[in-house]
This record gives C-alpha cells, structure tokens and sequence, in this order.
C-alpha cells in the first residue's frame, strides 16, 4: 500500500489533491481511500489529507500516521509546530516539497533526510491557471510518485473538477497543468527500508479524576494570540508605492485583519508578520500606491 | 399548602438565588409567575430576566454560574427539546445549575400531562437528575441540588423533576424551611474555576481538535457525575439532620422482606405504595423501591435494594420508541452480573398522563408471581385496558375512524 499525505494551506488546495489521487488510483484499478481533515474552515489555515492506494482493501481510516509520501504544498509549513509534515514519514520514503529550491537546497534548509523532489508548483499554476490554487498539479505530481498512469490522472481531474467548477477552459487548463506536473518530476524510487519493531507499545491507563478547576475547558493562559504570527499565509505581499499615495486611509478601514498601521509622517504600512495576503487593501486603494509582489518564502542558502 | 410549582419557587426563593432567566411553558409557568410576584414585592433579591427562547433561557443561566453567580431557571417538555442544545453545552462548562423540568408528554400528539420521556432524554447530557413524588420533595431536593451541584468534587448541573399537573399543580401540605436554617446547609457558592473578574481573563469553553481532549473532558465528567453518588450521601445525611427528613439516593416502601418489587418514579409512585398496600392485604410480600436519583445511577443501592427478591416489575412512564422502557434497560444493565438477580418484568404506563389503576397494578403483581412461578418475565406489557380501547374506540369515531 502506498500512503500519501498532502499538507497545504485552506483555500491551496491539498483536499482536492488527495482526491485526485485516490480518484486516478481507482481508475488504475487499485482500492483507493482519500480523507481531508481541517479545523474551522478559514483560507490559509494548515490542512492536511491523506490518500492510500493499495492492491487489497483497505482496513485503515482517518489521517495517516506514518506515510510513505509526503506533498509539501507549502514550504512555510515546514517551519510549523503545529502541522509537521514530515511527521511520521517511513525512513526511505520520499517527500515532495513546492518550492523554488533545488532537493540538495531544501534538504539543508529544512534539515530533511528523507529523499526531496522540489518542483515550484505554485509558478506553474501562476502560469498556467493564472491563480496560486495548485490542487490538481500537486495531485499530477503524486500520481506520478506513485507510478499511475497519464490517461487515469486526467480522467480524475476531469471527473474531480467538473463536480466543483463550470468553467470548461479553466478546467482544461487544469488538466494541462497536471499533465505538466506529472511530467515534470524524475520521480524518486520509494526504498522503504525496514522499520524499527522495538516501538514503545501503548499502555492503556485508567483517567485520574481532576477537579472542575483544572478539568473544564477553559483557558487561564493570557496574552497567547500574538505568538501566533499568521504572515506565512501570503502568496502575494502588499507592497507599497509611498510616492503615489495620499494617506486616504482607505486601506486602514477595509484590511479586515487589523495589519495596516500608520507610521509617524502619517502614512500606512503593513505589518507583515501577520498580514495574511488577502490583498483587499490592493483592491480598494484609489491611487495605485499599493501593489502585489508574489512571497518567495524559500530564504536563498548562501556559500 | 403548596402547588409542586409553588414548592419549586420556596426551594429557589430559600436557595437566595441570583438569577434567574425564564421562558413560560405549561405546566411550568406557575413557578416563575411566583417568583416574579416576590420579586416584584421586593421579599426577593433575584435578578429576574424574561428571554426569548429555552434556548437563549439555558445560554443566560448556564452563562451566569460561569461568572460565578448561584443561577436558576425552569421549563418543561417541548421547551426542554428546544433549549436540549445547551444542556450539553452547559453541563460541559461544569457549572452548577439547577433546573427545574416539570415533566410533561411529548409532541405529536401534543399533550398536557406528564411522563418522563422529556427529561429522560437528558439522561446523557451530563445533568444530574433527582426526581420527587411530593410538593415537600421538590422544595428540599432544590436546596440539596445546589449542594450537591456546586460541590468541587461534583460541579455538573442537576435537573430537579416533577410530573406536571400530579405534582406541579398540586396542593398538599409542605413545611418551609426557615432562612437561616437554610444558609447553615448550603453557604455561598464561590467557584474557583469559573468567575467574571476583569484582573484574571479567562476564555471558557475551548475548541478542541483530535478527540485527544475532547475524550478526557468528556471522560472528567462522568467521574465528576459518578463522585456525586458518595457526595450525595453527604449531602442526604446533613439534610436529615438540618431538617429531619430524609432522601436516599433510592426510597424503598416496605422493601425489605418484600418477594415482589415495584420500581417507580415521581408522583405515581404514590398509587404503587397504595398498590403495596393492597396486595400485603391480599397476603402477598410486595414492596415498592422508588428511584430518586436517576443520574448518577444509583447501581450499588440499587443491586443491594433487589438482588435475591422473587421478582421485580419496573413500570417506566417513558417509551424508547423501538426499544421499550428506559429504565428497565437501565436496571438490566445493573443486575446482569448479579448471580442472585431477581426476575425482571417491564410495564409501561402512565403515558401522557394516563392514569394507573388498582386493577392495573394487581395485574402487575399477579404478573410477578406467576412469572416468579414459572421463571418466565415474558415480554414488555402496555398497561392499556379494555374500557380504555372501548373509549379509543370512541374517539376514532369521532375522527371519521370508525
């Protein structure tokens, strides 16, 4: 059995990818289960879902603790504490990471051992699409990890797509783009190597009771939310052109995060460490001083 | 003398409540109506809120004992299923609410008189649950309510229960505990975990992903409901000698050398003592054990209350559509261990109010003795007779059914 598990940002796409996959592997004639699982629904919030393709049934639900693949939609996660992409990946296994670094880069940056393919995915649907959603090119790229055929991963994206989009020419740009994905990658043979049988086995404990003040869910912990910087979001940054603006404020009024502030000569700027990209502000300024520059979150290795 | 409901307000009046959030419903209404009255005449320092919904009336008063004041509030049936969403959800803030559900029939058909389908569907909420058979038992069990709720080892809300019209709008004889006595029993409720202080935030009631914490704030809680079994023996014997009277997690009527056990709730359970009456006068050993405290399940009294008797016949007010009644599966579940265990008979009656006659329960017992007899429980019975199906009769008559 082959199990993938997809790491992506709400709104990148990573649901959709596992459903690619499972969608092409049973086409290829294999059993195939996809899975997505994700908190209160919000664009840029980790994602995570699972797909495995197996010659026999699967007797498995839920999120894969230990996968043979990994798809890395977004490089910022690799930093999170709380996602961990690479948790549990078998040794020998293979991770697919979207970003603009070559394997040897990403390997030194993000201290992986696993085997690395890096394919900046999200150029390629910029490209392509014309938008940064990169649900069916990550589903390409791990169809070809996994060895399924072309015919079957078109199909899959034909039957996936036109269950949520009506728009023909953007489907068929999808269908290219994957196809492109697809080939793109030299996929890396999948060397599973033994795993380790001597895993501390669970122990079944029973509960101490604990009383209401300690055992109710609420929290006396304060002052946690800033610590939980949201700028990894951002495909595209605000950037600003402080020649053309007239310090309107319109922008202060319409960014719905509260992340435009005004410096001591009057004009507003973005705080980055938690501007999510949504690009309202781009939107809404009369006077074209604010623009988009896409993020390259990939910090160049020097030496 | 008392109404229940009149019972209910002395109970909350006594409990020097402060706040109470209500919603009127028959057969309820009679409760907030009084307490509204001594509100208004200034004999009660409450702060009284008319909502707009059980469902807003449960958020307010659960919302309220989380910042620490002693909350109260009231429905019955159709507005206990509507507010049902926020049972869960204040039993999961661990906040000691009382509440009281006079016990009313559920819609369709729409009826008025009680069975205890209402708040037995509560029975997992995470709600403690006394029920009472008199006027006297409703206004104690308030004050042992709140005793029992806002202990630490405890800290759930607790439904007080009594049958609409039986016991809600009947008067009996009921002696009002005085003021002072009362604030001896139940001091002033000073939670550690849940208040409203500008200096010290918190944020209650998280969200919690991965079944991880959810399992042990679930878990936290039945053994909170499971702790309030050994408190309320506590909080029982202190009752009995404050007041003198006494209310065991389960009453027995002439149980001890009894053969043959009734198993009843709430105000019927008057009709099954005269029912014991009548067959000891017959020559038969029945008894009757009444269950009071429904959540947590009293298991252990019960075992010791009816293992090694002949027979038991649990008469469940209540029906689990496609199950039968509640409480026989409950006390099945209790005794399926127990070498000793009686034979176990189900009987429902009582539904929507309708009455349980002399006749009706000798059926029962000669039910119990034969089946004694033949070691045979047979299966569950409808208590239905047959001038009542005559009168059906009449009535689909007169639906154009005939």
């Amino acid at each position: 059995m082959y199990r993938v598990r997809f790491h992506g940002r709400g709104g990148q796409g990573a649901r959709v990818a596992s459903k690619v996959l499972g969608t092409a592997a049973f086409l290829d004639g294999y059993y195939a289960q996809d899975f997505p699982l994700y908190g209160a629904e919000r664009r840029g919030a980790p994602v995570a879902a699972s797909t495995r393709i197996s010659e026999d049934p699967i007797m498995e639900r839920g999120v894969i603790p230990e996968p043979d693949i990994v798809i890395v939609m977004d490089e910022t996660l690799l930093q999170d504490p709380l996602t961990m992409p690479l948790s549990g990946l078998k040794p020998g296994g293979i991770v697919l990471i979207n970003t603009t670094h070559s394997p040897a880069e990403a390997k030194a940056v993000y201290k992986i051992t696993a085997q690395v393919i890096t394919l900046d995915i999200t150029k390629i649907g910029l490209d392509m699409l014309g938008m940064p959603i990169l649900s069916t090119l990550a589903g390409g790229v791990a169809a070809r990890i996994v060895g399924l055929s072309e015919d079957s991963l078109k199909a899959a994206v034909e039957k996936v797509l036109s269950e949520i989009i009506t728009d023909r020419k953007l489907l068929d740009k999808n269908v290219a783009a994957a196809l492109y994905c697809f080939n793109a990658i030299t996929p890396a043979k999948i060397e599973l190597k033994t795993i380790d049988t001597n895993k501390k086995k669970s122990t079944v404990i029973s509960l101490p009771f604990e009383p209401a003040e300690i055992s109710s869910p609420a929290i006396n912990a304060t002052g946690n939310t800033p610590l939980r910087m949201t700028g990894n979001w951002r495909v595209f940054r605000p950037a600003w052109n402080y020649e053309a603006c007239t310090r309107c404020m319109i922008c202060v009024a319409r960014c719905p995060d509260g992340c435009i502030l005004v410096n001591e000569d009057g004009y507003p700027y973005t705080d980055y460490d938690n501007c999510k990209g949504c690009l309202i502000c781009v939107g809404e300024c009369p006077t074209n001083t604010l623009g988009k520059v896409m993020e390259v979150h990939a910090k160049k290795v020097t030496g | 003398m008392l109404t229940g409901n009149a019972a209910a307000a002395w109970g909350v009046r006594l409990a020097e409540v402060d706040y109470i959030p209500i919603y009127p419903i028959t057969p309820q209404t009679e409760i907030i109506e009084t307490l509204a009255g001594w509100i208004s005449n200034g004999v009660m320092d409450s702060r009284f809120v008319t909502m707009d919904s059980e469902h807003s009336m449960l958020t307010a008063a659960g919302s309220a004992s989380a910042t620490g004041a002693r909350a109260f509030t009231a429905t019955s049936s159709q507005g206990l299923l509507y507010g049902f969403e926020m049972l869960y959800a204040v039993a999961g803030w661990r906040v000691p609410l009382v509440m009281v559900n006079v016990s009313r029939g559920l819609s369709s058909p729409i009826t008025l008189e009680p069975d205890h389908n209402d708040v037995l569907a509560a029975r997992d909420t995470g709600f403690l649950q006394i029920h009472c058979e008199t006027c006297q038992e409703v206004l104690d069990s308030i004050l042992m309510a709140y005793r029992l709720a806002e202990d630490e080892r405890v800290l759930l809300p607790i439904f007080v229960n009594l049958d609409g019209f039986y016991l809600s709008f009947t008067r009996e004889p009921v002696e009002v505990p005085d003021v002072e006595q009362v604030r001896n029993f139940l001091p002033l409720y000073q939670p550690k975990h849940a208040f409203f202080k500008a200096s010290q935030p918190m944020a209650q009631s998280a969200a919690v992903l991965g079944g991880l914490a959810y399992s042990y704030f679930k878990y936290q809680m039945h053994m909170a409901s499971q702790n309030a079994l050994a408190v309320y023996k506590e909080v029982c014997d202190e009752f009995e000698t404050g007041f003198g009277r006494n209310y065991d997690t389960i009453e027995g009527y002439m149980l001890d050398d009894a053969d043959y056990v009734l198993v009843m709730t709430n105000s019927f359970s008057t009709l099954g003592k005269a029912a014991v009456n009548a067959a000891r006068e017959r020559g038969l050993k029945a008894g009757l054990l009444r269950l009071r405290l429904l959540r947590p399940f009293p298991v252990t009294d019960l075992k010791a209350a009816v293992t090694g008797k002949k027979a038991v016949a649990v008469i469940d007010q209540n029906i689990s559509i496609g199950k039968g009644g509640i409480l026989h599966s409950e006390i099945a579940s209790c005794l399926y261990h127990e070498k000793h265990r009686p034979l176990l008979l189900s009987f429902i009656a009582g539904l929507g109010g309708k009455n349980i006659s002399p006749d009706e329960f000798e059926f029962i017992i000669n039910k119990m003795v034969t089946g004694a007899d033949t070691e045979d429980a047979g299966t569950a019975q409808l208590l239905y007779t047959d001038t009542e199906w005559q009168e059906m009769g009449r009535l689909k008559g007169m639906a154009g059914k005939g």
